[in-house]
C-alpha cells in the first residue's frame, strides 16, 4: 500500500477539519488556511492520479477497520482523482479570482465563515467523487446542499440573494428527498449500501425479474433527484437567481463545480450501482437525452433575452448542463466520456467567465447590467481578453477548450446511428448558433466605447490577474493539447465499472 | 391495491410526503413552507424506519441474554434515520435563520410579496 | 515549408497587432508599414510558388491534425488574395483618412489577411474549418468599423450566418470522418471507387454513400454561405454596404473567394468530381446557384444605393463561379476559376470607385451620379472598363470565363440543365448590363444635378484602380497568363 494511496481519505479529513478550523480563525487567517488546504489537496490529488495511472487499476480503500460490506469504503480510480484535482484546482482559482469581492460582500465579523463553507463544500465534493457507499453519498449531498446555499446567502446586503437562496434550498431539498427515498427502496430490495454489493444484487434481481417495478421507480427517483439538484431542464428555475445574485467566487464555484458533483454521482450510480445495461433497457437515458436537448435550446433562448450579464452566464450554464445530459443520454460509453470531458471543459471555462464578470463590475461601479457595462472590456483589458476566450470556448471555436468537447459529443452521437444522432446533431448546431447569438452581442457591448465615463474604478488585485491568466492557459491547453486528458478520461471510464 | 393497506406504514409515509412537498412548494408563508419541508423529511424517515421493522420482533436491546437473530428487527435503518434527522435539523435551522433575515429585511413572511419587493430593489 | 507558412500566416497577423503600438499612431508611418507588410506578403506569395508538398503542424487530438500544403489551387488563391489586399491596401490609405479608428482597421485588415492565407494553405478539412472560422471572426470588426447601430446589427448578422454556415461545414466534416476516411486533401478525392455507382451497392455501402452525399451537401451549403449562395446569402447585402469601401472591396472580392476555395477543396479534393457527378447533390446545388444568379442580378437592378447594388451583384457573380464548380468537369472549372479572378479584380475596382464617389462625390446613391463623370473622369473610366468586363464583352477578362462556363455546361449536363444554365447566365448578363451601364451612362452623358462639388480622387486611390483595370484588359487579351496558373485543374477534374 503506497503512502500516496492514503491521500484521498486524508483530503476529505483535511477539508472537513479545515471547515472547523476556519470557523475559529479571523477572516484573513481563514483565507490563508483554506488556500493552503486547497493547494495541498490539489497537489495530493495529482500525485494520486500519477500513482493510479502508473498502476493502471483502481483500488478500494477501507475506512475504519470494518471490511466490506459492513464498513465504509472509498474507491479511487483515474476518473475520480482527475475530478478531485479539477475540483480543488478550480475552487482555488475561483477563490483567488473573487477574493476581494468575498471580503466586500460578507459581514466583517463573518468573512471567515465563507471559507468554512468553501472547505465544507470541498469536503463534500471530494467525498461525492470518491465514495463507494450510497448513504455516505446522501450525507455528503446534504452537506453540499447546505454549503452551496449558504454560499449564495452569505452576500448579506443583497435581498435578491436571500430570495434566491430560499428557492435554491427548497428545490435542492426536494431533490435530496427523492434521492433518499430512492436509497431507501434500493436498500430494502437489495439489503446493501455499498455500491458493488448493490450492483451484484441488482443484477440478480434483474435476471430473475423480481422487484422490476421498484427498480424502475428507484432509477426514476435517483435521476430526478439528482437532475433537480444539477439544474437539468425542467428543474432549472432556481439557477439564474442563485448564480446571478451570488458573489463572484460563489457563482464560479456553484456553476463550475457543485452542479458537476451531482452529475458525477449520477454517472457513478448509473455505472456502479444499477449497471448501464439496465439503465439502457429502462430507457432512462432517453428521458435524460430529451431533457438535455431541451435544456440546450431553452437555456440559450432565455440567455438571449437577459439584460444582466451574470444571469446571462447562469442561463448559459443551464444550456451547458444540457450538453452534459445529452452526452449521458446517448447511453454509450463514448457518450459518457464526452459528458465527462464537457464537465472538465465547463469547469475551466465558466468560472473564468464569472471572474471576468467580476472584473467588469469592478470597473463599472459595481453594476452588472449591460447598460452600465459598455466598454468594460476596454477598461479592464485582461478581463476582456478572458471573456473573449471564455465566450469563444462556449461557442465552440477551434483552438479553444469548448471545441474539443463538442467534437467528442458529435463523434459519439454519430457512432450509434439512430434517431438520437439526428436530434443530437441538430441540437448541437442550433445551440452553437444560439450561443453565438448572446455571446457575440455581449462582447460587442463590452468592447464599444462608452458614452460616459464610469463612476468608480477599483484596481485589479494580483490574485485575480494570476487566476485569470491560469484559466486562460488551461483553456488553451485543453483546446490544443487535449489528447492526454481525453485518453485519461476514457481509461478512467473503463476502470469505472 | 390491497398491498397499499398491507404496507400501511409506507402508504401513510407517502401521503405525508405529498402533503409535505406540496406545502413546501405551493404555500406562500415561509414558516409553513418550513413545516412542509419537515413533514416531507419526516415522511421519508418514517418510510426508512419501517423498512427495518419486522412484524412481531423486538428492538435489539438485550433482555435475558441474546436471543436468536430472528428475535430482533433490522437496526441499520434506524441508524440511517438518525443521520437523516441530524441533516433535517440542520437544514431547518438554516431555513429558520434565513426566514429571520428575510423578515427583518422585508417585514413579511409571504414569499410572493418578498419576491416582488426584492425585484424592486437595486442590486 | 514551415518558414513559408510562418511568413504567410503569422507575419501578417503579428504585423497587424503591431499596428496598434503607439509608434504607429502617426498615419504616415503606419501607412508605410502596412504597405511594406502587404508588399512583403505579395513577395512571399510569389516565392512560395516554388514550394510543393505538405506538412503537419500541430495535433489538437490524436485524430485532429493541422495540416498545411502548397499546391496549385492554394497558390492561385494566395496570389489572388495577396494582389487584391495589396491594391485595396494602397487605396485605403487615402480613403481611410476620413474615417475614425484607423489603427484598429489595419489591425483587423492584416489579421484577416493572415487567416485568409491560412485558409489557402490548408491541407485537410479540420485546418480549413479552423482558419475559415478564424477568418470570419477576424473580418467581423471590419464590418462594424463605423460603429453605427446599422453596422453593429450588420456585423452580428454577418457573424451569425458565418458561424451557422461553418457549423454546417463542420457537420459535413463529421460525416466525412465517420463514413469517408481520412480528411487530408488529395487531388481527385479520397472516396473509394466502389461507392461511385449506386446501382451495384449492398445496403451497407448504399447507406455509407448516402451519408457521404448528405455530408457533401451540408458542406456546400455551409461554406456557400460565405460565398453568398442561397439560402444563406442574406448577410451579404446587409454587411457589404455598411463597411468602409476598402473593407467592402476585400469582403466582396476576396473573402467570398475563400468560400469558393473551401467548396473547391471539399468537392474536388475530398469527395472527387466523379463521386458527385449526376447525383442529387449536384442538381440541388445547381438549382440553388441558378436561383441565386437570377435573384442577385434582379435585386441589383432595382437597387438604388450604390454599394448595395454592388453587393447584390457580388451575390450573383460569385454564383457564376460556383456554377462552374458545380459543373464537375474541366471546362466548367476553368471558367469558374477564371471568373473568380476576373470578378475579384472587377468587383474591387467597382467598390473602390464607389468609395471614391462616396468620398469625393459625396453621394451614396446611383441615381445621384448624373454628370459626375465629367468631374471624375478617371473614376468613371475605371467603372466603364470594369463593367464591360463583368458583362462579358470581349476582349476584356470577364468574356473568356463566361465562354468557358457556358461551354462546360452545354458539354456535360445530360438533361435540361445543359441549356438552362447558359440561358440564366445570358439573362443575368443582360441585367448586369442594365445595372452597370446606367452608372457609366448617367455619369458621362447626363447633365449634372445643380450643386455638386465632386472632384477627382487622389493618386493613391486612383493608382490601384488603374492597375487593376490594366490587368483586366491584359488578362482579357492574353488569358494564357492566368491559364498557366490553373493547370492544376487537369489533376482534379
Amino acid at each position: 500500500m503506497a503512502l500516496v494511496q492514503n491521500f484521498p481519505f486524508l483530503s476529505i479529513i483535511l477539508t472537513l477539519s479545515g471547515g472547523v478550523i476556519c470557523s475559529v480563525l479571523k477572516g484573513h487567517g481563514a483565507r490563508k488556511y483554506s488556500t493552503f488546504v486547497l493547494c495541498t489537496v490539489l497537489i495530493g490529488s495529482l500525485l494520486t492520479l500519477a500513482h493510479v495511472l502508473s498502476t493502471g487499476e483502481a483500488y478500494v480503500y477501507m475506512m475504519g477497520h470494518f471490511p466490506a460490506p459492513w464498513g465504509n469504503e472509498i474507491r479511487v480510480g483515474i476518473l475520480e482523482t482527475m475530478m478531485a484535482a479539477l475540483f480543488s484546482g478550480i475552487m482555488l482559482l475561483s477563490l483567488m479570482g473573487g477574493m476581494h469581492h468575498i471580503f466586500e460582500d460578507t459581514e466583517d465579523t463573518k468573512s471567515n465563515l465563507y471559507f468554512t463553507l468553501v472547505m465544507l463544500l470541498s469536503a463534500s465534493l471530494l467525498a461525492l467523487v470518491y465514495t463507494n457507499d450510497l448513504f455516505t453519498g446522501y450525507v455528503f449531498v446534504e452537506i453540499n446542499t447546505i454549503a452551496s446555499c449558504a454560499l449564495v446567502m452569505i452576500r448579506y446586503r443583497s435581498g435578491k440573494a436571500l430570495v434566491a437562496t430560499v428557492r435554491y434550498l427548497f428545490m435542492s431539498l426536494l431533490g435530496s428527498g427523492l434521492f433518499l427515498i430512492g436509497i431507501t427502496i434500493l436498500y430494502d430490495i437489495t439489503g446493501h449500501l455499498l455500491m458493488e454489493n448493490i450492483a451484484e444484487s441488482v443484477a440478480v434481481l434483474f435476471k430473475t425479474g423480481t422487484y422490476a417495478f421498484p427498480l424502475s421507480v428507484v432509477i426514476v427517483l435517483f435521476s430526478m433527484g439528482l437532475a433537480i439538484k444539477s439544474a437539468c431542464f425542467p428543474f432549472h428555475t432556481w439557477l439564474p437567481g442563485a448564480h446571478g445574485n451570488a458573489t463572484v467566487s460563489s457563482s464560479s464555484i456553484l456553476s463550475g463545480l457543485v452542479l458537476k458533483g451531482y452529475i458525477f454521482l449520477l454517472i457513478k450510480i448509473f455505472y456502479r450501482v444499477i449497471g448501464m445495461e439496465i439503465i439502457f433497457q429502462q430507457r432512462a437515458t432517453n428521458v435524460l437525452f430529451i431533457f438535455g436537448v431541451l435544456a440546450m435550446i431553452v437555456g440559450s433562448i432565455k440567455a438571449i433575452q437577459e439584460k444582466d450579464l451574470k444571469r446571462m452566464l447562469a442561463y448559459s450554464s443551464v444550456a451547458q448542463i444540457g450538453y452534459i445530459f445529452l452526452g449521458i443520454g446517448l447511453g454509450t460509453e463514448a457518450g459518457i466520456a464526452a459528458a465527462c470531458l464537457h464537465i472538465i471543459v465547463h469547469a475551466i471555462t465558466k468560472p473564468m467567465l464569472f471572474t471576468a464578470c467580476g472584473g467588469f463590475m469592478d470597473v463599472s461601479g459595481g453594476s452588472k447590467k449591460f447598460s452600465e457595462l459598455q466598454g468594460a472590456g476596454l477598461r479592464d483589458k485582461l478581463s476582456g481578453f478572458a471573456f473573449i476566450v471564455g465566450a469563444m470556448s462556449m461557442i465552440g471555436i477551434p483552438f479553444f477548450a469548448g471545441f474539443i468537447s463538442k467534437v467528442y459529443l458529435t463523434t459519439s452521437a454519430i457512432e450509434t446511428l439512430s434517431l438520437k444522432t439526428v436530434i443530437a446533431l441538430a441540437a448541437l448546431a442550433i445551440s452553437t448558433l444560439l450561443n453565438a447569438c448572446y455571446y457575440i452581442p455581449a462582447m460587442l457591448v463590452l468592447f464599444t466605447h462608452p458614452k460616459k465615463e464610469p463612476v468608480s474604478v477599483h484596481p485589479r488585485p494580483k490574485a485575480m490577474s494570476l487566476s485569470l491568466w491560469m484559466f486562460i492557459g488551461l483553456n488553451f491547453l485543453m483546446g490544443c493539447f487535449s489528447q492526454p486528458i481525453v485518453n485519461a478520461v476514457i481509461q478512467g471510464i473503463a476502470m469505472f465499472r | 391495491m390491497a398491498q397499499l393497506f398491507v404496507n400501511y406504514y409506507e402508504t401513510v409515509a407517502m401521503i405525508i410526503f405529498s402533503i409535505g412537498f406540496t406545502t413546501m412548494l405551493l404555500n406562500r408563508n415561509l414558516i409553513k413552507k418550513i413545516i412542509g419541508f419537515n413533514f416531507m423529511d419526516c415522511a421519508i424517515y418514517l418510510f426508512l424506519a419501517c423498512k427495518g421493522y419486522v412484524e412481531g420482533r423486538k428492538a435489539p436491546i438485550i433482555v435475558n441474554g441474546v436471543q436468536s437473530v430472528e428475535a430482533y428487527i433490522n437496526p441499520v435503518p434506524s441508524g440511517l434515520v438518525l443521520t437523516g434527522i441530524v441533516v433535517s435539523v440542520s437544514v431547518t435551522a438554516f431555513l429558520l435563520a434565513l426566514t429571520i433575515r428575510l423578515y427583518y429585511r422585508y417585514h413579511t413572511l409571504d414569499i410572493e410579496e418578498i419576491i416582488v419587493l426584492s425585484k424592486k430593489e437595486e442590486d | 515549408m514551415l518558414g513559408y507558412f510562418l511568413g504567410l500566416v503569422l507575419f501578417p497577423m503579428l504585423s497587424g497587432v503591431l499596428c496598434l503600438v503607439p509608434a504607429f499612431k502617426d498615419d504616415r508611418k503606419r501607412n508605410l508599414f502596412v504597405a511594406a507588410v502587404l508588399g512583403l506578403n505579395f513577395v512571399f506569395v510569389l516565392l512560395s510558388f516554388m514550394q510543393e508538398g505538405a506538412f503537419e503542424l500541430l495535433h489538437l487530438t490524436d485524430h485532429l491534425a493541422l495540416r498545411f500544403m502548397f499546391d496549385g489551387a492554394g497558390r492561385f488563391f494566395l496570389l489572388l488574395s495577396g494582389l487584391m489586399f495589396l491594391m485595396v491596401g494602397i487605396y485605403s490609405f487615402e480613403y481611410m483618412s476620413h474615417e475614425h479608428n484607423r489603427p484598429r482597421f489595419y489591425l483587423f485588415y492584416l489579421l484577416t489577411l493572415g487567416a485568409l492565407n491560412g485558409v489557402c494553405l490548408s491541407g485537410n478539412y479540420m485546418t480549413l474549418y479552423c482558419f475559415f472560422e478564424l477568418m470570419s471572426l477576424l473580418s467581423m470588426p471590419l464590418v462594424l468599423h463605423s460603429q453605427t447601430n446599422e453596422s453593429i446589427a450588420a456585423a452580428k448578422k454577418y457573424l451569425l450566418y458565418s458561424v451557422f454556415g461553418a457549423s454546417l461545414g463542420l457537420g459535413g466534416f463529421f460525416l466525412f470522418t465517420v463514413y469517408g476516411g481520412s480528411t487530408a486533401f488529395v487531388a481527385g478525392g479520397v472516396v473509394a471507387d466502389a461507392l461511385h455507382h449506386p446501382l451495384q451497392l449492398s445496403s451497407d455501402l448504399l447507406f455509407q454513400r448516402n451519408m457521404l452525399l448528405i455530408g457533401a451537401f451540408l458542406a456546400i451549403v455551409g461554406f456557400g454561405a460565405k460565398a453568398g449562395m442561397m439560402p444563406l446569402h442574406a448577410w451579404l447585402p446587409t454587411a457589404h454596404p455598411v463597411a468602409p469601401a476598402c473593407a467592402s472591396a476585400v469582403l466582396s472580392g476576396v473573402i467570398t473567394k475563400a468560400g469558393v476555395l473551401a467548396i473547391l477543396r471539399v468537392v474536388y479534393f475530398l469527395y472527387g468530381s466523379n463521386f458527385l457527378v449526376d447525383t442529387w447533390v449536384q442538381y440541388a446545388w445547381v438549382t440553388l446557384i441558378l436561383l441565386t444568379v437570377l435573384v442577385g442580378s434582379t435585386l441589383a437592378y432595382k437597387e438604388k444605393i450604390l454599394k448595395k447594388r454592388l453587393a447584390y451583384s457580388s451575390v450573383s457573380q460569385v454564383s457564376y463561379v460556383l456554377f462552374g464548380l458545380a459543373g464537375l468537369n474541366a471546362w466548367s472549372l476553368t471558367g469558374a476559376l477564371l471568373h473568380a479572378a476576373a470578378h475579384s479584380m472587377i468587383k474591387d475596382v467597382l467598390f473602390m470607385s464607389a468609395g471614391s464617389i462616396i468620398m469625393h462625390g459625396h453621394t451614396e446613391r446611383a441615381d445621384r451620379i448624373d454628370g459626375m463623370g465629367r468631374k471624375m473622369p478617371m473614376t468613371f473610366a475605371c467603372i466603364t472598363v470594369a463593367s464591360l468586363g463583368l458583362i462579358g464583352i470581349p476582349p476584356l477578362f470577364g468574356y473568356i470565363s463566361k465562354w468557358y462556363l457556358c461551354t462546360g455546361a452545354l458539354m456535360t449536363y445530360r438533361n435540361f440543365f445543359s441549356w438552362l444554365g447558359p440561358v440564366v447566365l445570358l439573362i443575368s448578363a443582360l441585367l448586369t448590363a442594365g445595372y452597370l451601364f446606367t452608372l457609366t451612362i448617367n455619369g458621362y452623358l447626363k447633365n449634372e444635378t445643380a450643386e455638386s462639388d465632386a472632384h477627382e480622387a487622389g493618386a493613391l486611390m486612383l493608382l490601384p484602380m488603374v492597375i487593376l483595370c490594366a490587368l483586366i484588359v491584359i488578362c482579357g487579351l492574353a488569358p494564357k497568363l492566368v491559364m498557366q496558373l490553373i493547370e492544376f485543374i487537369n489533376t482534379i477534374a
